[in-house]
């Protein structure tokens, strides 16, 4: 449905541009950061926030050259690493849209013992610092034989993202009428199928944003690929500029910016094409 | 097919939703279910769905006990009072919807029964519509062809009108009514409008905190309500109802309150009769005579007329009477009337447990 803004009766050209005047002042640090990351990734050295030197690509030869970029040497190539990280993200958005799916309809819908207390266990882990289960994730995922695999991280990721999914796909589930339910269920649905083919189209623009935010998470995520998986070619693109930064003598800054911007351009690209589905879930509602 | 209901019972925790039903629906009948909103029709309506498990006591369809199935298994269409129509299909795919559960429906016959059942209720142009496209009343009709295309034996209604504006209301309250007729189904229907419910259901079951009070023709109802409760709720504008007291005189009774004095032709006989009894009369049993003559004498309070007719409230002592006079009747406020009763229309009531005395 479309909401229509309208200006507030009165209101003159100028006094609607002081907001806009303010945020901009506001965001303004931000916006340099980027440009600064931008344009330091096509010079070979930026003193402050001026370049030196004339524009160049050589910070980008890591594409097509990375056997001649020192620092990439001893790393695994970059393309298998960009395959990983991507199988990373998809697959913990994947699965965790569809168990967060499952899992929030049944909140939202079925009375069942302990309700109430899984409910509040489900707040209380997301708001529970990973990091301080990194050990017993350790013990865990070597006894289960996954450590140092790109399976076993993929494990922990989606298990920490699930009460955040849960908690959101609950509220998409309570904002549909209970009558759009129990009409399935007298027009001879079962449950699964009116889950199915009533409820998730419902809550489409839910699992949408859910898929992005948490493909985001996944691709961002350097802690949990960064502990459970040291040796090399199961690594993630945010380990590769971790180690970029932290190893060596000293960084070269442009090869950083140009391997930062390379890992977080899907990124940017999916907030860019993904804009309204995100919006939706602060928003909420089913309506058609 | 017939439904029986015997001893329902539905509790959430301690309230009791609907207490002991017992309620027998002959085949082809159409039942409405009144009262006012908390008094357990809805529950009741849900337990004969399915959606809700009765507490204790048992559903009947036809022979068969039916109150531990699912909703899928009972043969019910059901229209829900927001119609509930599923925002993300078509029409056809929501009026489809039933049938494309059942795999013994071939894909060429539900769409010639889609086709039936959306001609039944005149809504074979807007198929490939979705229902945010359609007004009230053409929601209001898919979700009777969605009802209806499965070919169920019994049809549940959950306030069907009450989404509608007035004028379409009077229009479907016809419609739901000639349709129900010409399908020849079994049904019961949801409303807290004592209106809807006299000028659809073949009879009433009218309910009080999920307690049955009267189960009759809307006639019966209305002309022999069986407690003050009943009175009170069947007709519109409401029944007049006054305390009196109640003495023998010639063989016969007469109740006296302030300003009236009635003699009941067919009070209370005997060592029966109570001292005091709640009397109801309908305003149109009451009529505006000259000053001095009928049975009570007051003034004129406000006239409001109907186009109809005028609904006049007059002023007699303590109390305000309801009275239906015909178009041509003029008064000023303030001015003196007498009231003439009809004496056969009386009610008399227990003043204690409201039960109907004569």
């Amino acid at each position: 449905m479309a909401t229509v803004v309208e200006r507030p009766p009165g209101s003159g050209r100028w006094p609607s541009l002081v907001p806009y005047v303010v945020l901009a002042v506001g965001t303004l640090p931000i916006a340099v950061l980027y440009a600064w990351l931008l344009y330091s990734s096509f010079f070979l050295r930026v003193e402050g926030f001026t370049p030196i030197g004339p524009f160049t690509l050589e910070n980008w030869r890591f594409l097509w050259d990375p056997l001649s970029v020192p620092e990439l040497r001893n790393r695994p190539p970059i393309i298998p690493l960009t395959i990983n990280t991507f199988i990373f993200a998809t697959v913990t958005s994947l699965v965790g849209v569809l168990i967060s799916s499952m899992a929030g309809y049944a909140f939202s819908r079925l009375r069942f013992k302990g309700r109430r207390m899984m409910l509040g266990g489900v707040l209380l882990l997301h708001s529970f610092p990973s990091v301080t289960l990194l050990i017993a994730l350790f013990v865990v995922l070597r006894t289960l034989g996954l450590y140092d695999k790109l399976a076993g991280v993929i494990l922990v990721q989606t298990a920490f993202a699930l009460p955040f999914g849960i908690w959101i796909m609950k509220g998409f589930f309570d904002n549909v009428p209970w009558d759009l339910e129990m009409s399935a269920l007298v027009d001879g649905a079962g449950r699964l199928r009116t889950w199915w083919r009533i409820m998730l189209p419902l809550v489409k623009p839910g699992l949408l944003a859910l898929t992005v935010l948490l493909f985001v998470e996944g691709w961002n995520q350097f802690l949990l690929p960064f502990v459970f998986m040291p040796s090399g070619s199961q690594q993630t693109l945010s380990t590769l500029v971790r180690g970029i930064l932290g190893e060596g003598r000293f960084v070269d800054y442009g090869l950083l910016t140009a391997v930062g911007l390379y890992y977080i351009a899907p990124v940017l690209a999916l907030f860019v094409f993904a804009q309204d589905q995100l919006m939706r879930i602060y928003a909420g509602g089913v309506k058609g | 097919m017939r439904v029986a209901l015997r001893g329902l019972t539905k509790k959430f925790g301690e309230v009791v939703g609907v207490h002991e039903l017992d309620l027998e629906i002959r085949s082809g009948e159409f039942v409405a279910l009144l009262g006012p909103s908390g008094c357990g029709k809805t529950t009741t309506l849900l337990m004969v769905a399915g959606i809700y498990r009765p507490t204790s006591g048992q559903i009947f369809f036809g022979d068969r006990r039916i109150d531990h199935l699912l909703p899928k298994e009972r043969g019910i269409g059901m229209v829900f009072q927001s119609y509930a129509l599923y925002p993300h299909m078509t029409v056809a795919e929501n009026i489809g919807f039933p049938l494309e559960l059942r795999r013994s429906v071939s894909n060429e016959e539900r769409e010639r029964r889609v086709r039936e059942a959306a001609a039944l209720v005149q809504v074979d142009a807007l198929l490939d519509r979705r229902p945010a496209q359609l007004s009230g009343g053409q929601q209001q009709r898919v979700a009777l062809a969605r009802a209806l295309v499965k070919r169920p034996d019994i049809l549940l209604l959950d306030e069907p009108l009450s989404n509608l504006d007035a004028r379409l209301r009077h229009e479907m309250r016809g419609e739901i009514k000639r349709l129900q007729k010409e399908v020849g189904i079994t049904a019961i229907f949801v409303t807290h409008d004592q209106l809807e419910a006299l000028t659809m259901a073949d009879r009433v079951a009218l309910m009080r905190d999920g307690v049955l009070q009267a189960y009759a023709t809307p006639t019966e109802l209305y002309a022999r309500p069986v407690n003050q409760f009943v009175a009170e709720f069947i007709g519109t504008p409401p029944m007049n109802f006054f305390a009196a007291d109640l003495a023998p005189r010639n063989g016969s009774l007469v109740a006296r309150t302030e300003g009236i004095e009635l003699a009941l032709p067919a009070g209370p006989r005997g060592a029966k009769a109570p001292p005091t009894a709640t009397v109801g009369i309908r305003p149109e049993h009451l009529a505006i005579v000259a000053p001095g003559q009928g049975e009570a004498s007051g003034e004129v309070y406000v006239v409001e007329p109907m186009g109809r007719e005028q609904i006049v409230d007059v002023q007699v002592g303590e109390r305000r009477l309801r009275v239906i006079a015909p178009p041509g009747f003029v008064a000023k406020i303030g001015e003196r009337v007498g009231l003439r009763f009809a004496p056969e229309q009386l009610h008399l009531f227990d003043p204690a447990s409201g039960a109907r005395l004569a």
